[in-house]
Order: C-alpha cells, then structure tokens, then sequence
C-alpha cells in the first residue's frame, strides 16, 4: 500500500511537471553598466513596469510573466556571455539590446538557441541583412537614418560637410551610408571623414585638426556622452560651426555635459522623443512611468524596448503559443499596424520595422529639444 | 606651423594629467614591484569626491574660485590618499609575501570592486561638475589660443611633480621610500619601518591619483564611474615609456605620451593616434627596455 502511494506521488509529481507550464519568462539584454549604463537601467525601470501591467492584468497564458533581465556592459564580450545565460534559463524571447555592435555578438547565439530577440537600439544596418529568422528590432535603421541627416543638411544650405564617427558598427555605419548619400548630391563636399576613440574627454587635438578643415556642419554619428564634450570643447574654442548628430546623441545628458550655451543649436536626428509621441498608449504609459518612478524616460531607446515587450507579449497571447518558430511567423506576417507606444509597429520580411520613423530636433537656448517641422 | 603649436599646448595640457596619474604607478612599482591597476580607479573617486566636496560645501562661493580649489584640492588629496592606505591595507598588505601574481590578481579586483561602487554610490549616469566654477578666459597670442583652466593644470601639475621629487629625493622619508624601493630587506636591516614607507607610498600616489580627477572634472566637466579606465591606461603606458619605476620617467613619459597623441591625431590620423602612440612605445622599447630614463623594467605581467 504504502509502495502504490509512492508510485502513486511519483507520477503525480512528474504529471505535474509536465503539465504545469512554467511562467512565460522574457529576457531583457541591455547595458546596466559601463558607459550607457544609464540606458539599460531605463530599459529594465521599462520592462518592468510594463510586465506589472501586464500581471495585474492577468499576466499571459494564464501566467504570471517574469522579465529575467542579464547585463550586457555595452561591451561585446560581455554581451555573448549575458546571451549564453539568458539562453539557458529557458526564456522565450530577449528585448534588447542598445549599441549595435552589442547586439551583433549575441545576435547568433539567440538565433541557434531558436530565441525571439527584439532589439531596440541597436540600428546598424547589417544586422538584419544576415537573414536570421528570429530576429527583430522595434528602432529604424541606419540607411533610412542617413537619408534624413543627408536630406536635412542639403535642406540647410550646407556646402561642405565634416562626418565624425567613432568607429563603432552603428557611428561607422551610419557615417558610411551618409558619406555616400552626401557625396551623391550636387553641391555638397565631404571635407573631412575621421573616427574619434570614445571614453575619452580631450577633443582638442580633434577639434583643432577639424577647425582647419573649415566645413560648413559637423555630423557627428557616434554618442551623447562623446557629442557633450566636442559641443564643450568646440564652444570653448569660441568655434561657431553647426553639429549635428544621430540618434545616439539623443539623451538629455548630452544637454548636461555640454552645457545650455554649448548645446543650443545642436541638430540631431530621432525617433520621436517620449514626450512628442503622439498615441493614447504612450500618453497613458509615460504617466505610469513618472508615477512609479519619479520622472519621464529620458531615453527612447527604453521606450523602443517597451515596445518590444509589448509586441512580444501581444505576440504570444495571440498565439497562445511560446514556440519561436509560430512566434516568429507571426511577427513577421500578421502583426500589422500594433498600436505601439512608438507609433504603428509592423515588421518586415528581415525583421525590421516597417514605416518612416525618423525626425529632426534642434536643442533651444533653454537646452531643450525642440521637434523640426 | 600655427597648428603645430596649437596641438603641442594640446598635447602637453593632457599629458600634465596622464602624467600626474602615471606617478602613482610608478612609485607603487618601484617600492612593490606591483602594477596598482585599481589605480585608475583612485582616480575616478577623486573626481567624484571632488564634485561630492564642490558641491556640498560651495567652498568656491565662500573662498573664492582659486582659494576654493585650492582648499577642494587639498581636501581631495586627504580622502583619496585615505583610501589608498585602505586599498593597501586590505587588498595588498595580506599578500604581501605571497606570489607577485596574487597581489595583481587582487588589485584587478580591487578595480572591478572599487569602479562598482562608485557605480552604486553615485549611478550610472554621467555626473557633470558645475560650469563656470574657474574663469573660462582664454590667451590668444600669435593666433594660437590657449584656455587659462589648461596652463593652470599643465602648472599646477608640474608644481606637484617637482615637490613629490624633491619629496623623495631630499627628506629622511624620501630617502627611506627610495631604500626600500632598492632592497625592502637590506631597508629593513636598516631601521627603516618598511610597512609604513608602504602606505606613504599608498597616501601619495592616490592622492596625486585623485587631484588629477579633480582637475578632470573641473577642466572637461563631464565624469562618469568607467573614466579611470582610458586614463588609467594611459598613465600606465605613460610610466612604461618613461621608464617604470622612475619618476622624472613618468613625468616625461606623460608629458610626451600626451603630445605624441596629439601631434599623431593632427599629422597622420585621429582614428589611429593610439595605435600612433603605441608604435612609438614599442620603439622607445625596442631601443632602450628600459624605457627613456628608467632603470628597471617590469620583470612580469
């Protein structure tokens, strides 16, 4: 009797652990530390709050959704390893994560643990030309990012034309595809075409060797911290050149490193900024998010990881399935016009998403960003 | 020619820094045959203690700007020199007899576990020094122009190097720190208390560590917990090329390692000026291995 109830328990345990599904679990890669850190605790500060909405409403599949979040450091090596760990803890999809080059060395390890990943900062361009099935990313691309900056500097009369990168994938892709565009218009000279190396905080050398290039606008494509300190150092030089920078400049820190006087005038290319975003859903998220913690998300790029739970949770409910490959499907094909705290969200047949999304804004006198009609 | 000039004041205004930096590897070397590399670190926490101090006390509302920095300086110095001791104390002192290897291992850690904490401390996001807290004139002459804050940090770093030189080279604790920086045991035999010429070690180079921080922080602004990394590096290599261990070498090597940089940038190519500057610390090591002016070279690591 007492052996039939040990049979008994064995198999009910065993049954149970076959038929109790565990918890959805989405992983979160970002850079919690090193020198974007400041975005990837955004992006977790996001996904967290989003995955207690989501709870409170009923979580998904009848389960309560978990956010496993692994730091990437902003640094590649790093980012394999976060992407091994997140591999093997059994997650059903990973949003993130920021810097391209980042991305790329976790890109093929989600790919072959068959891992949704939806990335949302990370906008180099050869990154969705690689043909992986499941990958994805809720922010633009480069190439549509160097037609706006190109588009835009031939727009204000800019005859001679500096490009600065910092020789990461996305500052290198970017200026690449710029350099090319820009070339390709009449009128329009590059003068001068150099990397920078980041972390640093002495410019002069640079700036000094720019200055007798004499160009007419700077268009810097690598990151705010970088751009904050060449505004500085370029007004200190009593320089009046125009900068311009990509959508890595865009962070209210790059106001506070360079200083309100430094900054005014700086142009730089955009998603939508939270606070210009127009849709009922983003209106409602960023007063849930000053709620909780105090104050709007300064980044985007947080915003754009929201969004990539957001479709993935939508994805999987939908489906009522956690199979990557129905997963993938139907974000590939069905998903159309999700109303996304971004705008509309489709994805193409690469992973990319659908639908113009770029803006130019212009830092004002009082440091802050000011959307260009 | 103009250029030439321009970048050379460039160049010498962030070689002072790399230079004041590399002192605190070279003097931790030559008494302990041990590359400090949570000496990078040290210098980050000067900069945020400095903005901590700055901003708390208003020293420079009270003082004036000068005096306020001054004093700010003083007080930097004091705490990171502290914490230096501390470092010593607790991450090198228990291994002191103990493999070189253990004792590298150990400052590796102490960088991850000292950069981590400022990281908690005080977040993530780059901290940003009050603006306009020293004048923002500038010197034009001949059509070159020169901030004042850099001639101040070029001179404020060479005042300090030359009273760590004469430091070492004509007091009784100088004499013991150069001793026990030749032989700890025959220093021992001396009379000299080896442990504690060791934490003199410990309270000077971090705290020149830490004012270079400072200096950082007040000059460029913008700080963040991971900026003891490059510049870390950099003094390092600063220190090598001018002969580890020696410290006119590491002022020369900073100074030069500053200019090479910036003259590498200006003449062949911005993207390559450290791989410029490397070159040339492999040739300078080529030709002398001992770097320019020193005497020793790193055995190991």
């Amino acid at each position: 009797m007492k052996k039939l109830f040990f049979v008994a328990l064995a198999m009910s345990l065993m049954l149970g652990s076959v038929y109790a599904a565990e918890p959805p679990k989405i992983g979160l890669m970002g850079p919690m530390t090193g020198s974007w850190a400041s975005e990837g605790q955004e992006m977790k500060q996001v996904a967290d709050l989003l995955a207690e909405e989501l709870n409170a409403k009923g979580g998904l599949l009848g389960q309560q959704v978990v956010v496993v979040s692994e730091d990437d450091g902003g640094d590649p090596r790093t980012a394999a390893l976060a992407a091994q760990r997140l591999a093997t803890q059994g997650v059903v999809a990973v949003v993130g994560t920021y810097g391209s080059s980042v991305c790329e060395a976790a890109q093929n390890i989600y790919d072959e643990a068959k891992i949704i990943q939806i990335a949302n900062g990370s906008t180099a361009i050869r990154l969705s030309e690689k043909g992986l099935k499941y990958f994805f990313r809720t922010c633009p691309r480069d190439d549509e990012q160097a037609k706006v900056g190109a588009q835009t500097i031939e727009k204000l009369g800019f005859k001679k034309v500096a490009v600065l990168h910092d020789n990461t994938t996305y500052a290198k892709g970017l200026a690449d595809e710029a350099k090319a565009l820009l070339e390709g218009k009449a009128g329009i000279e590059i003068v001068f075409f150099e990397a920078i190396t980041p972390g640093e905080r002495d410019y002069s050398a640079i700036l000094t060797k720019l200055k007798s290039a004499n160009p007419d606008v700077v268009f810097f494509t690598g990151y705010y911290p970088e751009a904050g300190l060449l505004l500085r150092q370029k007004k200190e030089m009593n320089w009046n050149v125009p900068f311009m920078g990509g959508d890595a400049t865009n962070n209210p820190d790059l106001v506070k490193i360079a200083g309100k006087d430094a900054a005014a005038g700086f142009y730089f290319l955009s998603a939508p900024l939270p606070k210009d975003l127009p849709s009922e859903e983003a209106k409602q998220f960023l007063e849930a998010f000053s709620k909780k913690y105090g104050n709007p998300p300064n980044s985007i790029y947080a915003v754009l990881a929201g969004d990539g739970f957001r479709v993935i949770t939508h994805a999987i409910a939908q489906t009522g399935s956690t199979d990557p490959d129905k997963l993938a499907d139907y974000l590939h094909n069905e998903i159309k016009d999700f109303p996304g705290l971004t705008g509309k969200i489709s994805f193409n047949e690469k992973g990319d998403r659908d639908g113009e999304v770029y803006r130019v804004y212009e830092v004002n006198e009082e440091g802050q960003f000011i959307l260009m009609p | 020619m103009e250029q030439f000039f321009q970048q050379l004041t460039n160049g010498l205004a962030v070689g002072g820094i790399y230079a004041l930096i590399a002192l605190g590897y070279t003097m931790v070397y030559g008494v302990l045959k041990l590359i400090n590399f949570a000496h990078g670190d040290l210098f980050t926490i000067g900069a945020y203690l400095g903005l901590t101090l700055l901003t708390s006390m208003a020293l420079t509302d009270h003082l004036g700007p000068f005096a306020g920095v001054l004093v700010l300086a003083v007080m930097v110095m004091g705490l990171v020199g502290l914490v230096g001791a501390l470092l010593d104390r607790l991450a090198y002192r228990p291994l002191r007899e103990s493999p070189r290897l253990s004792a590298v291992v150990s400052a590796l850690g102490a960088s991850i576990f000292l950069q981590n904490t400022v990281m908690l401390i005080y977040g993530a996001r780059f901290q940003v020094y009050p603006q306009n807290i020293l004048p923002k004139s500038a010197i034009y002459l001949f059509g070159l122009y020169i901030p004042l804050v850099r001639i101040l940090i070029l001179i404020a770093s060479i005042v300090m190097m030359s009273a760590l030189y004469f430091f070492i080279q004509k007091t009784k604790v100088g004499t013991a720190i150069r001793a026990a920086a030749i032989d700890q045991g025959a220093a021992r035999l001396m009379g000299i208390d080896v442990n504690r010429v060791i934490l003199m070690v410990f309270l000077l180079g971090p705290a020149l560590g830490g004012v270079a921080g400072l200096m950082v922080g007040l000059y460029y602004g913008q700080i963040n917990f991971t900026m003891g990394w490059v510049y870390g590096l950099k003094a390092f290599t600063a220190a090598i090329l001018g002969g580890i261990g020696n410290i006119p070498g590491a002022m020369v090597g900073g100074l030069l390692l500053g200019v090479i940089e910036a003259m590498g940038a200006a003449y062949l190519s911005i993207a390559w000026k450290d791989a410029i500057a490397f070159c040339v610390l492999i040739l300078i090591l080529i030709l002398r291995p001992t770097g320019l002016l020193g005497e020793r070279v790193a055995e190991k690591v």
